[in-house]
């Protein structure tokens, strides 16, 4: 996995502190976007790793309007407030909303950057996290109708002449089953089979979002 | 000595004592007519009794026709001067009549010398001797009658038509007992005079001249209405003393000083209670140097300039107020009302007026406005209280960026080699932010400083744009979009920035409540400037709130009358104090639609300047 390079966007109606601060933050040794209003860091919001510093108070969309916006994204990144002076609903709102930290304008400059830092490790956990689940949702999704019926029962610790009888099929067509879909999954033992599963949410009526096989 | 001389000489100096008082008072008052015509009637009277005395003293039919050629003279000026008299005393009578009395009079003057001996007769050939008053006196015996004698005659009836006809002018007027007298005693007298001279002309009849005896009649009643005439104008002195006291009396109890000011003559007149609020000695003599030395320096340009356009002017009031510095003692205000008083030709001649002393009022005035300036000062910190945090906010923004422009020039000059460009760049947005940090304090300095109000000419759009940014932050954080439209064209205008600022951001910061409280959902707030022509400016501040409850329209003024729990209900009421002492109003009206709207109006600068 060879991620490009981390980069921080800061997001600030005040042309003057985002100037100073994108300086700062390229000093830190950062990569650094600036956008001069919420809109503008929407219309050109990527999937690049990174994270962004939001003023709380902007005119047009505010600081949380863009904490939403962002939240609704697959791929939402790290948010971290920067307010000159804030009241303690707005800190509680933006922090139960997942804001990554919540910071004055005038904050020490390294409490600051360990934000950062912070919330580029943060960012880059939930890429691994989210690339790995993807993954396991490939390797499921290789699996057929009846294989994913037939799994299900076997995480529910089902023995195979319970599951033919249950789906009406022989035991030897479900063995054939069980094989190929330890196989598709790429795991040698039930415990190892059910953490899987759990690892990957797989969801209850899976089985419907897939295609029907067979 | 006889009877006859007495009585005649009497009668005659008589006539000369009245005839000499009336031409004194028409020497001292040259535009009375009448007592010039009513001298020499007098005169002519005196001289008619002396040629009366010469016929009847005559010794000869010779001497006795010398005298009654010159009685002629005698006659000629008495009624010429009569007629004259009638016209202008009674301010009545036909002019051709008048003149045709006097030309026929001329006609027969000239035949009086002309023709014959005199013009009643061409030759007397005989005199005489009748008893009259106990003595022997000479009276025609025979002689030759003139035909000239006719215009004579004439011209003495046509003098009665001339006086019946004034008098019934003068009767209908409504001065009657004017032209009772008047008309009524020349009437009788005139046809005396006149019957008498056709019955010794024409009957024969045997009668002594005593045509000045009816003359002198006439003369006397003429004295006897011209004294009731004096009598009347002392009477009216003496009233018009009394009602000068009671004036003066009513002034001093109000206080108010008088004055006149002769224009022509460049002197003035004040009453003791002017004299002592100017500070003017008693018997000092009013000059224009002297009246401007008693006015305060500074308001000496307005004084005259006030007296100046008075006089230039149809209006011809003068009003003004300003300070009088008397020699030696305190300054004190005073307000001078005066009329200017025209001639026929509109020339002004004489300004007449009051002065009072009205420093106790100004004092309060003073106080008054000290203590509305304390209340605005007030309710201006009381306004930032609400600011505060938006304020914060908006120093909060230059001071980041500086802590942060310096924390990046730290890191920039651990790199080797340190990039300088960085550095001045990072240098040049600090000393901006400091900049803008300053403004923002003395944008705050100049609405805690407690002043007055001191209007003077200034661009409404820097008022609009200095309650833009002290408003900026507060409504981005509320959501409130405040749209600022400066007008075009809109004139610079007649004001006090700060104090305008605050009723600004009282109206602004009251539709960010309104619209806050209301929760609605249309957030908008418009400042708009408007210049329609003429001398003021329109100013409004429109919200999209829930408007003002029908019934608080005539309360939100008042003072302490508010709606928030957390408000003192001074902001409006200041803010209306703070315009109408502009020269302006404030008012409050629903929109049709949403909201309310507060305006205001501001002279513009133009007003100041005539």
């Amino acid at each position: 996995m060879s991620e490009p390079r981390p980069v921080i966007s800061i997001v600030d109606d005040d042309v003057s502190f985002l100037a100073a601060l994108s300086r700062l933050l390229r000093a830190a040794g950062h990569t650094v976007q600036a956008f001069s209003s919420a809109q503008q860091f929407l219309a050109q919001m990527t999937d690049a790793p990174g994270c962004v510093i939001v003023d709380l108070r902007m005119e047009g969309l505010s600081g949380l309007d863009l904490q939403a916006a962002i939240a609704e994204q697959a791929h939402a990144c790290p948010v971290i407030f920067l307010s000159a002076a804030a009241d303690i609903a707005t800190t509680v709102h933006a922090m139960r909303h997942g804001a990554e930290d919540f910071l004055t304008k005038d904050a020490a400059k390294e409490d600051l950057l360990e934000a950062i830092e912070r919330a580029l490790a943060r960012d880059a956990l939930q890429r691994t996290q989210r690339f790995r689940q993807q993954q396991l949702r490939d390797r499921f999704a290789a699996l057929t109708a009846r294989e994913y019926e037939v799994l299900q029962h076997v995480v529910r610790g089902q023995l195979n002449k319970q599951i033919a009888a249950d789906l009406g099929i022989t035991e030897r067509t479900v063995k054939l089953h069980r094989t190929a879909l330890t196989t598709k999954l790429r795991v040698r033992s039930v415990a190892e089979l059910t953490r899987l599963v759990q690892e990957a949410h797989i969801p209850e009526h899976f089985s419907s979002t897939l295609p029907k096989g067979q | 000595m006889s009877w006859v001389t007495i009585i005649f000489s009497m009668m005659a100096s008589a006539c000369l004592m009245l005839g000499l008082i009336c031409a004194l008072i028409w020497w001292r008052q040259r535009d009375a007519w009448a007592y010039l015509l009513f001298a020499l009637a007098a005169i002519g009277t005196a001289a008619t009794a002396f040629t009366d005395l010469a016929m009847l003293h005559a010794e000869s039919p010779v001497h006795f026709s010398a005298a009654v050629r010159w009685s002629f003279c005698a006659n000629w000026l008495m009624i010429v001067a009569l007629a004259g008299f009638v016209r202008v005393y009674l301010r009545a009578g036909r002019t051709w009549l008048l003149w045709t009395v006097c030309g026929l009079r001329t006609v027969s003057l000239f035949a009086n010398f002309l023709t014959g001996e005199n013009v009643n007769y061409r030759e007397i050939t005989g005199i005489n001797q009748i008893p009259f008053l106990g003595e022997s006196v000479s009276t025609i015996g025979e002689g030759v009658v003139n035909p000239w004698m006719i215009v004579a005659q004439l011209s003495l009836w046509l003098l009665l038509i001339f006086v019946v006809d004034a008098s019934i002018t003068a009767w209908r007027r409504g001065e009657r007992r004017m032209a009772m007298l008047v008309g009524g005693s020349i009437v009788f007298f005139l046809l005396g005079a006149t019957g008498q001279a056709a019955l010794i002309v024409w009957g024969h009849f045997q009668w002594p001249p005593t045509t000045s005896l009816f003359y002198a009649g006439i003369i006397f009643v003429m004295a006897y209405e011209i004294a009731s005439e004096t009598l009347r104008a002392t009477q009216l002195a003496r009233e018009l003393h009394t009602s000068e006291q009671k004036v003066e009396l009513a002034s001093a109890a109000a206080g108010v000083g008088m004055w006149t000011w002769d224009i022509g003559n460049r002197e003035g007149w004040a009453s003791a209670k002017a004299q002592g609020l100017l500070g003017l000695r008693n018997s000092e003599h009013l000059t224009e140097a002297r009246f401007m030395d008693t006015v305060h320096p500074d308001d000496r340009d307005a004084v005259k300039l006030v007296i100046e356009r008075s006089m230039t002017t149809d209006h011809n009031e003068l009003e003004v107020e300003y300070r009088v510095q008397p020699r030696g003692a305190e300054t004190r205000w005073v307000s001078a009302r005066g009329r200017v008083e025209r001639n026929a030709a509109g020339t002004p001649i004489l300004m007449r007026g009051v002065l009072l002393d009205i420093s106790a009022r100004r004092r309060s005035e003073i106080e008054l406005q000290r203590l509305q300036g304390q209340l605005a000062h007030t309710s201006r910190v009381s306004m930032m209280g609400e600011l505060a945090t938006a304020i914060a906010h908006e120093l909060h923004q230059p001071l980041g960026a500086i802590l942060r422009n310096a924390e990046a020039a730290e890191l920039f000059l651990e790199h080797e080699p340190p990039n300088l460009d960085e550095l001045r760049a990072i240098l040049a947005d600090i000393r901006a932010d400091d900049q803008r940090a300053r403004e923002v304090i003395e944008r705050l300095r100049a609405l805690l400083k407690r002043r007055s109000i001191e209007p003077h000419a200034l661009p409404l759009g820097e008022v609009l744009m200095n309650v833009a940014a002290l408003t900026r932050a507060d409504a981005a954080a509320r959501c409130i979009p405040v749209e600022i439209d400066s007008g075009l064209g809109v004139p610079q205008i007649m004001g006090d920035g700060v104090h305008l600022q605050q009723v600004l951001l009282n109206l602004v910061l009251n539709a960010m409540d309104a619209i806050d409280g209301a929760k609605s959902r249309q957030r908008l707030i418009t400042v708009r400037a408007e210049y329609r022509g003429g001398r003021q400016v329109d100013v409004m501040v429109s919200d999209t709130g829930p408007g003002i409850p029908p019934g608080d329209l005539g309360l939100i003024f008042e003072p302490f009358f508010t709606t928030k729990a957390s408000g003192m209900g001074i902001g409006l009421s200041v803010s209306r104090t703070i315009i109408e002492a502009h020269g302006g109003r404030l008012w409050a009206q629903n929109n049709a639609t949403v909201g309310a709207t507060f305006r205001f109006t501001l002279p513009t600068e133009d007003k100041a300047a005539l």
